[in-house]
């Protein structure tokens, strides 16, 4: 009996009622940037500060309106962006240049709500670039970047965590001067200890995964990650995840699942594409192969116990300790999100091919997978797409293991009906391993 | 060893492009230690002062297409190309290579050395700022060379003074000051030298022992100021993009069936690699030599300036076209290349304001000669008959 | 498998469309007609004119099985197709079946390459299939021999006189195709261009096949298997002897008749 998540519609809402809101903002401040980023300290300038993320926000976007989509790349391509560029970027930049906005609750606005400032991120070459061609485009919105560094055991090494930590502060004098306000520690230290809530709550949901069967599966852990990818800042955003944490447990206990039938687990890596996504799943569905865990999907919002004595463990922290964490300070609060935000597994795998190879190696053990699935994407740095070729060739003696290129949001890049031969291919090669299992 | 004049020179440069292996194990048979590496983020003074010839890792301009089962095929052909030549172990005489964090693509080639080509036991990677104006940057930049430093002292077997460091910071310094110079030529209007000379000789002296290559440069400067100018200019064209050491490109620019010279390269195997000094003689070595790399011209891939999202690079662009003064610019950058494209959005608006047609290359391991020809001479035709 | 019935092997590839007739281990006969833009017309054509070859009737056939990338569209009438299989799973039992020492068949197709590792019952233990930029390379093959004014043999004769090492080294296919043409308004020696363009396509061969262990023997099955310039720069960037098998193009269809009710 398939379970139907009771919290659903509050996630979808959340995510709408951001949107709307930064959209809509006759006043306070519109601040827009990589979600990759630490977001609390945009909560230090008020309770009325709207976010947008370029990231959440393409995905979004290429989910609800395709068609809109392939209007903005190639309106973004015509402006002299490549064909070879970050696709989420294209769609991005392509809504600037058309002057429309298209939100998750089916809204396409006319005019493009420029926001007061840019806070964002750099780690592949590609992210900050992004926003600096934003900025360009909306007559030079002051922009701020974090250089997060990244690489394996990242958030261990005080010197990268040092080199974050004065940026983030610098950043914040920045805000201050740019808006105007002043920034109030007590604002961010909430938002601060609610950002770290929600990643660590993340990860517990997505460590459930590893019970037989998995409660969640890739469609509904795609669609439920986003929030918090909206802002994490907010007390909504840890009650939903709360809810959403209690409520999985629940189906744990009982033994649901929103697909019983799991007759192969499948380990994922690759970002959610929007394009072929479905067509993929029904093929695995029918085989009842599902994907229980997926590196991107649990590794961009969710932090876990990451390194310990050099392996790599998808165990989840307890979420008890964020209450603990000392936050007295603008300082503490600092480092403790930096800290958190490094040991993203994604931040850790970019700069890291070890990092990665021990991140895919522990997640087939823990979630006992009977498949490794990867799927770069053409146009994303970020995506691992650096990692996924050597992954294959290390993973293909060892667990049934195939690679099939996509892209997150242009369906150019990506040979559907390559991929579906591969999936099917790769059904194929999860069956005949587990026959020859089982014969021996 | 020099007979006659700078084309014997020029010629020696030449031949070392052309066999760089041959130049590199020579060097380690006088006792040399030689360290690999690539991009132009790797402190070499540091490597230099350790006694440690640096060498940079380039392409081989051969098919690669058997790396795609190593790094994605839509990685860029520069960085198939050097993963290439790790997997097909031509480096496999270096006692070391070393690599500081860069773009994707590259830090994707020197995984692929490490993993899979032999070089986990000697190899290093440098942490380094991906955004290089970030406040604390120049901080985080000391500390990482300092752990650098205290890694060569191990492998070397050796410690490395601040006396050590001064005289690399020198001996570097002086080898741009060079380059600079025999760039220079080329602002004149009727230079003795021509723009694919001093390509080759740069990218020669991207895998030299500096010392050598600054008496060579030193030669060379002395007889190209006694030597007249050669043939009238032409219409003068300027590069400005990404990693690029095939050298047939830059002899297709100076022989198209017009007369063009090639007047500036601006890129991290041409200017970008030494338009810079260190500042001399300061008591924290390691802090001059950040500041020296911090204050460079900026890779694309970490240049965006914290507040503004400034591209500083293009400060220096529009420096270079004042000083060099070309008719047309060619963008040109590796294909699937992330960064480079995105600065030619910005970069274009900026020519067309100065009036300076433009047009772009599109690089892969191969130069079609034709196609890129015609492109050439497009935007050759268009400078002498349609642009102001 | 039953030793009396005559079955079909059908294999609707891109390019082209195979038929083999078999009656127990004995080949009777074999066709191949252009795919072209009609699947069930290409497939009708191919198992008539593969009947006709064996003096049998359509109607006398116990069976047709088909695979390829078009086997799912063969599931019509009139072509009654009994089952179909997976060209993996084909290429597996019909490599086995040509040489029964075999254990890794690599098939190079018109638009997708395989290599496939199978046990000596031919079960599957291991795949890998091109993507991509190495999508289209026996139609790159096919195309570039025409725009040269050369048949596809003609062609893979002449990569083996070649003297120099000329390559052509861009991304894909599609660009390729003019680098080729580049090479030719160069005034580049035709072998040497017809030896560059076979590498083209051996290059991603082999470099998808490095990415899984590759047990021996290692045959070679396609079209393009027929080329002894691409046999030998298989081998030679494999480093290793790969062999080409018996009529090549047909492995895939033999694979289906053999996979007929479960047969070995």
């Amino acid at each position: 009996m398939t379970y139907i998540l009771k919290t659903w519609d509050e996630f979808k809402n959340y995510q709408r009622t951001c949107y709307r809101n930064y959209v809509y903002a006759s006043e306070g401040l519109r601040c827009m940037g990589s979600t990759w980023s630490v977001l609390a300290p945009l909560k230090g300038l008020g309770e009325d500060v709207y976010i947008i993320g370029g990231e959440p926000h393409a995905a979004s976007t290429a989910g609800t309106f395709p068609e809109e989509s392939r209007e903005d790349i190639s309106a973004a391509e015509s402006a002299g962006l490549g064909f070879h560029s970050c696709s989420y970027l294209k769609l991005f930049v392509g809504e600037i240049v058309r002057d429309k906005i298209a939100i998750p609750d089916g809204t396409i606005k006319e005019g493009y709500p420029k926001p007061d400032l840019i806070w964002t991120t750099h780690l592949c070459t590609q992210h900050s670039k992004w926003y600096q061609e934003v900025s360009r485009r909306l007559g030079g919105i002051p922009m701020y970047a974090i250089d997060m560094i990244g690489g394996g055991n990242a958030e261990k090494d005080p010197k990268i965590v040092k080199y974050v930590c004065d940026q983030i502060e610098e950043g914040i004098r920045w805000l201050e001067r740019v808006t105007g306000r002043e920034f109030s520690d007590e604002l961010f230290i909430k938002a601060a200890r609610n950002e770290i809530k929600v990643l660590v709550l993340w990860g517990n949901i997505c460590a459930l995964n590893r019970h037989a069967p998995a409660p969640l599966d890739e469609r509904r852990l795609i669609a439920l990650f986003p929030p918090a990818m909206v802002d994490r800042t907010t007390d909504q955003t840890v009650r939903i995840y709360e809810a959403l944490l209690k409520e999985v447990r629940y189906m744990v206990e009982t033994g649901e699942s929103v697909v019983p039938d799991q007759r192969f687990r499948i380990v994922y890596f690759g970002l959610a594409h929007t394009y072929g996504h479905p067509e993929i799943a029904r093929i695995l569905r029918d085989a009842g192969a599902e994907i229980v865990a997926s590196v991107y999907t649990f590794g961009t919002t969710g932090n876990f116990r990451g390194f310990v004595n050099g392996n790599w463990s998808w165990e989840p922290l307890d979420p008890a300790w964020v209450d603990e964490l000392d936050l007295s300070s603008r300082r503490d609060a600092i480092s403790a999100l930096a800290k958190i935000v490094l040991g993203w597994p994604t931040w850790q795998g970019v700069r890291s091919y070890w990092a990665l190879e021990q991140m895919a190696r522990a997640m087939v053990t823990e979630y006992k997978a009977d498949g490794l699935l990867l799927a770069p994407s053409r146009s994303c740095e970020t995506d691992f797409r650096n990692g996924y070729i050597a992954i294959q060739r290390i993973f293909k003696n060892e667990i049934p293991t195939v690679e099939y290129d996509t892209d997150q949001v242009d369906v150019r890049k990506m040979d559907l009906p390559g991929s579906q031969r591969k999936t099917e291919l790769f059904v194929h090669l999860m069956e005949a391993h587990k026959k020859r299992v089982h014969d021996k | 060893m020099m007979k006659k004049g700078s084309k014997a020179i020029i010629e020696y440069f030449r031949h070392i492009t052309e066999n760089t292996h041959e130049y590199a194990k020579s060097l380690q048979g006088k006792g040399q230690l030689l360290a690999g590496y690539m991009c132009t983020h790797v402190p070499e003074e540091i490597l230099y002062a350790a006694g440690i010839i640096p060498v940079r890792i380039l392409s081989s301009h051969v098919s690669q297409a058997m790396t795609r089962s190593y790094l994605h095929e839509t990685y860029c052909s520069f960085s198939h190309d050097c993963a290439y030549q790790g997997l097909q172990h031509n480096y496999d005489y270096l006692d070391l290579l070393v690599m500081s964090s860069s773009c994707l693509h590259m830090s994707e080639a020197f995984n692929v050395w490490v993993r899979f080509a032999g070089f986990q036991q000697k190899s290093f990677l440098i942490p380094y700022p991906h955004i290089i104006q970030t406040k604390p940057a120049g901080g985080f930049l000391v500390e990482s060379f300092g752990e650098f430093k205290q890694f060569i002292e191990k492998f070397a077997k050796k410690s490395i003074t601040d006396d050590d460091l001064e005289r690399a910071i020198k001996v570097y310094n002086q080898n741009r000051r060079l380059l600079k110079r025999l760039w220079e030529f080329l602002r004149r209007d009727n230079p003795p030298i021509t723009g694919l000379e001093i390509a080759t000789v740069t990218l020669a002296s991207q895998v030299m022992d500096k010392q050598e290559c600054n008496q060579m440069l030193e030669q060379l400067i002395q007889r190209l100021e006694a030597e007249p100018g050669k043939a009238p200019s032409g219409v003068r064209l300027m590069l400005t993009g990404g990693a690029c050491d095939d050298l047939r490109i830059f002899d297709l620019i100076e022989h198209l069936n017009y007369s063009t010279n090639l007047i500036f390269i601006d890129s991290c195997t041409a200017a970008r690699y030494f338009w810079f000094e260190m500042p001399e003689d300061r008591p924290d070595k390691l802090e001059a030599i950040a500041e020296g790399y911090i204050g460079r011209i900026p890779c694309p891939a970490k240049d965006n300036v914290p507040g503004t999202g400034e591209k500083k690079r293009f400060r220096f662009i529009q420096q270079f076209i004042e000083d060099f003064k070309p008719d047309g610019v060619v963008f040109f950058y590796q294909r699937f290349c992330s960064p480079q494209p995105h600065d030619i959005v910005a970069l274009k608006p900026i020519l067309n304001k100065l009036g300076i047609p433009s047009t772009e290359l599109e690089l892969d391991t191969t130069v079609p000669i034709t196609r890129f020809g015609t492109q050439l001479e497009a935007l050759v035709e268009i400078i002498e008959r349609v642009a102001p | 498998m039953s030793k009396e019935k005559i079955l079909a092997g059908l294999d609707a590839g891109h390019v082209n469309t195979k038929v083999i007739i078999m009656r127990g281990q004995e080949i009777l006969g074999y066709c191949t007609v252009p795919t072209g833009f009609d699947v069930v017309a290409a497939a009708q054509t191919a198992l008539n004119d593969a009947s006709d070859n064996v003096g049998i009737s359509h109607g006398e056939l116990g069976g047709i099985v088909a695979t390829g990338i078009f086997r799912d569209m063969t599931k019509v009438p009139p072509l009654n197709v009994t089952s179909t299989v997976p060209e993996y799973v084909a290429d597996a039992k019909g490599a086995l079946f040509l040489n029964k020492n075999s254990r890794t068949v690599i098939d190079i197709g018109g638009n997708i390459q395989k290599a496939i590792r199978y046990d000596q019952n031919g079960n599957l233990l291991d795949v890998n299939q091109n993507d991509k930029c190495a999508d289209g390379l026996g139609i790159f093959y096919t195309t570039i021999a025409k725009a040269i004014g050369l048949s596809e043999q003609e062609m893979s004769e002449l990569a083996l006189k070649s003297t120099n090492n000329l390559f052509i080294a861009i991304q894909c296919a599609v660009s390729a195709e003019s680098e080729a043409i580049d090479l030719m308004c160069q005034g580049r020696d035709i072998a040497d261009v017809a030896d560059a363009i076979l590498r083209f396509i051996v290059e991603r061969v082999a470099d998808m096949c490095t990415s899984m262990s590759l047990t021996k023997e290692i045959v070679v099955a396609g079209g393009l298997a027929k080329s002894q310039a691409l046999i030998k720069h298989l081998s030679s960037l494999m480093k290793q002897d790969v062999s080409a098998l018996d009529i090549p193009e047909y492995v895939g269809a033999i694979g289906a008749v053999i996979s007929y009710e479960g047969g070995k």
